[in-house]
């Protein structure tokens, strides 16, 4: 369970070009992502849009398995450049680990 | 009865292209029927609605080789018009003619030998009957070039200024104090954007200026009597009750918005639930941008809203709680995705630090240009969230002092997670309910849809039109829709109502109840009988320089049940087209074949 942060979309331009939101849910990124992980990258997607900063950072192992072989972001139907937003997943990580 | 057999009977059998022909062996029909009493000519045609098939016809009636005609073929809702137009050019009685189906009755549902006697037996029974057939004539009604519109919504003065605009005089019955409906309660309309009190404005003023036009604001229809091209409607305002005749009427009543009831969604327990007409009309009356950048709502900033849809719609028996009454609103009232989405951004576009969640079960934004609106939400930053109907989200006080509620949801969209949303403002995206016109309705036999909605006769053969002749229906009172279709259902009904009193004349068909003067004893059986009110009545007339109390019918009014007939015990009285000595030599030719 989480409290959604709305902020958090704000929070993450410092790190990337935040395009999340135009992401639709379709899951073409996960179908397409030759990692064998579930629902990569979509969930991650999915947990910006929603503010699930704990979600983030508790999974952010995930992130490391990326290959940035750009497959989602060719394909993506609505230009949410799925590669480059989990490249700023991994900075703003990096900026958070093990703050709290 | 010798005269009656004298009858010439031409029976006409078409192929239909192979749809009769590959089942039933129509030339051994042909056959069969030729021999049988009474026929004169049996043929047969590839397509006896094509034009040489009803040349065969005229032909024949024109060299008087038969007098009463017979077309086996498909069912006579797609043809019978087709062959009586026919006999009519020939210059005979359209009312000569006998229908047998042998396609949806015959062909589509048999095979084989089963399938050529069954045409057989049909063709016969029909042969039998046009025997007996008379020559009728169309009841012809005087009709009042007058029309009523029930409703002043936007479909009612609608279909009240295309009615005028055609020279009949139109009056509107609201039962409020001011026309407009439910376009008073709405800001900016979807797709476009327009104001609706621009439209409503301009409408009115053309309503304004037809003197045709007569407006009764506050007064509701109480009862209505009569039949197509004069009825009478019982009218009662604030002050006084008055009469109006008119020759037809059009229902525009209308619907309202769905109330939630207490506690639903937290609305009534906590002031930040609102339905979205609470937030359009706070929209209206919102300045369109504040110093702090958020939209405010009761002086407050609005950091937060969770629109929440399907409130009052798609509501499943086993999971939604009924009303009082027992209802369930099972269907979709359709406008609300896009009315959810449409004040979504234009909360967005005003005021750009508000977040707005959007959690649907499902979502569609139908229509031409509307799911533009969508795309625009996404692009304005709308969060989407999905629930299903058994996990229903739930408003809940905060427990932290941020923020007053909290939506607990299991957004799908997250993979099913559970999600708590922080708001300010709850909004409920409330369907559409029709007004209750049951009272007026069951006075005027008109159907009603277990929906509460009024149901028209058919939506592809017969739009906008009741059961009862003369009655059409538009807008909202019929289903969901949004005020462009609903000035779309008006114009059809405006339309119709046209057709129907521009000649001043109404035909009427002649299949109704006819009392043989002779016979009848004025008993009165056939008076308690009739189920339709003022069609049969006794009354005294002279016969025989005596005055005898017989029945009598008001043909415009009868329904052709033939329930009269059933109970006569001096069978005096009987229905045009369909008379019982016509059923006895049908019964006779299927038990002969």
């Amino acid at each position: 369970m989480s409290t959604i942060d709305l902020n958090f979309e704000e929070e993450l331009k410092t790190f990337c070009e935040n395009t999340a939101l135009a992401c639709f849910n379709c899951g073409t990124c996960t179908a397409v992502c030759p990692l064998v992980n579930d629902n990569f990258p979509r969930k991650m997607i999915r947990y910006i849009q929603v503010g699930a900063k704990d979600a983030i950072l508790e999974n952010a192992n995930e992130l490391y398995k990326c290959l940035h072989c750009g497959l989602c972001t060719h394909t993506c139907p609505r230009q949410a450049d799925p590669g480059e937003i989990i490249l700023g997943l991994k900075r703003f990580v990096v900026a958070n680990w093990r703050r709290s | 009865m010798m005269k009656e057999n004298d009858k010439k009977v031409g029976v006409y059998i078409c192929y239909c292209g192979g749809n009769i022909s590959d089942h039933v062996d129509v030339e051994a029909v042909r056959n069969r029927v030729e021999k049988m009493p009474g026929v004169a000519v049996a043929k047969t045609n590839m397509f006896m609605c094509s034009d040489p098939g009803q040349e065969l016809i005229i032909d024949d009636l024109k060299s008087g080789k038969i007098d009463r005609v017979v077309v086996a073929s498909c069912a006579p809702s797609l043809h019978e018009t087709t062959f009586r137009g026919a006999i009519e050019r020939a210059g005979a009685n359209p009312f000569i003619y006998e229908h047998a189906n042998i396609r949806e009755q015959v062909s589509w549902v048999h095979h084989g030998d089963p399938a050529t006697d069954k045409a057989t037996v049909l063709i016969s029974a029909a042969a039998a009957k046009a025997r007996k057939l008379k020559p009728l004539e169309p009841i012809r009604v005087d009709a009042k070039k007058h029309a009523v519109v029930i409703g002043g919504g936007i479909a009612g003065i609608k279909s009240a200024l295309e009615i005028a605009r055609n020279g009949i005089e139109v009056a509107i019955i609201e039962k409020t104090g001011s026309l407009g409906g439910n376009l008073n309660n709405l800001g900016r309309l979807a797709p476009s954007g327009e104001n609706a009190s621009d439209i409503l404005q301009e409408i009115l003023g053309k309503v304004k200026a037809a003197p045709s036009i007569t407006i009764h604001t506050g007064c509701e229809v109480t009862d209505v009597q009569g039949y197509v091209g004069n009825f009478t409607l019982d009218v009662k305002g604030r002050t006084d009750s008055f009469k109006i005749d008119t020759g037809a009427i059009v229902m525009a009543t209308g619907s309202v918005s769905y109330q939630p009831f207490e506690g639903e969604f937290g609305f009534g327990t906590y002031p930040q639930v609102i339905t979205l007409p609470t937030l359009i009309e706070a929209l209206k009356q919102s300045k369109y941008q504040t110093e702090t950048g958020w939209f405010e709502f009761g002086g407050k900033p609005v950091r937060n809203i969770a629109m929440i849809h399907c409130v009052g719609s798609r509501q499943i028996p086993g999971i939604h709680e009924p009303r009082e009454n027992g209802q369930l609103n099972e269907y979709c009232s359709r406008t609300c995705c896009s009315a959810v989405l449409n004040a979504a951004n234009q909360i967005k576009e005003r005021f750009a630090k508000t977040r707005v969640v959007d959690m649907y079960r499902d979502i569609r934004t139908y229509g031409r240009g509307q799911e533009a609106l969508y795309d625009r939400a996404s692009a304005n930053k709308v969060v989407f969230m999905r629930y299903e109907a058994d996990a229903m989200p739930t408003v809940e006080k905060s427990s932290t002092p941020d923020f007053p509620l909290t939506v607990k949801i299991k957004d799908g969209l997250t993979f099913n997670e559970e999600m708590d949303v922080p708001a300010d403002l709850v909004v409920l995206a409330t369907g559409i309910e029709p007004s209750d016109v049951s009272g007026l309705a069951s006075a005027m036999k008109l159907p009603v849809g277990t929906d509460r909605f009024l149901l028209e006769v058919h939506p592809k053969l017969r739009p906008v039109e009741f059961p009862v002749a003369g009655v059409f229906l538009a807008g909202t009172c019929q289903a969901p829709m949004d005020a462009g279709e609903a000035c779309n259902a008006a114009g059809a009904a405006a339309a119709k109502t046209c057709a129907l009193l521009s000649k001043g004349v109404i035909e009427l068909d002649p299949f109704v109840a006819e009392v043989n003067p002779d016979k009848c004893q004025g008993h009165g059986n056939c008076v308690d009988a009739c189920i339709k009110e003022g069609a049969l009545k006794l009354v005294d007339v002279q016969r025989g320089g005596k005055t005898v109390t017989q029945a009598q019918v008001t043909a415009a009014m009868c329904l052709g049940c033939g329930a009269c007939a059933a109970v006569c015990p001096e069978k005096a009285i009987d229905l045009n087209g369909w008379a019982l000595e016509q059923y006895e030599d049908m019964v006779d030719a299927i038990v002969a074949a």
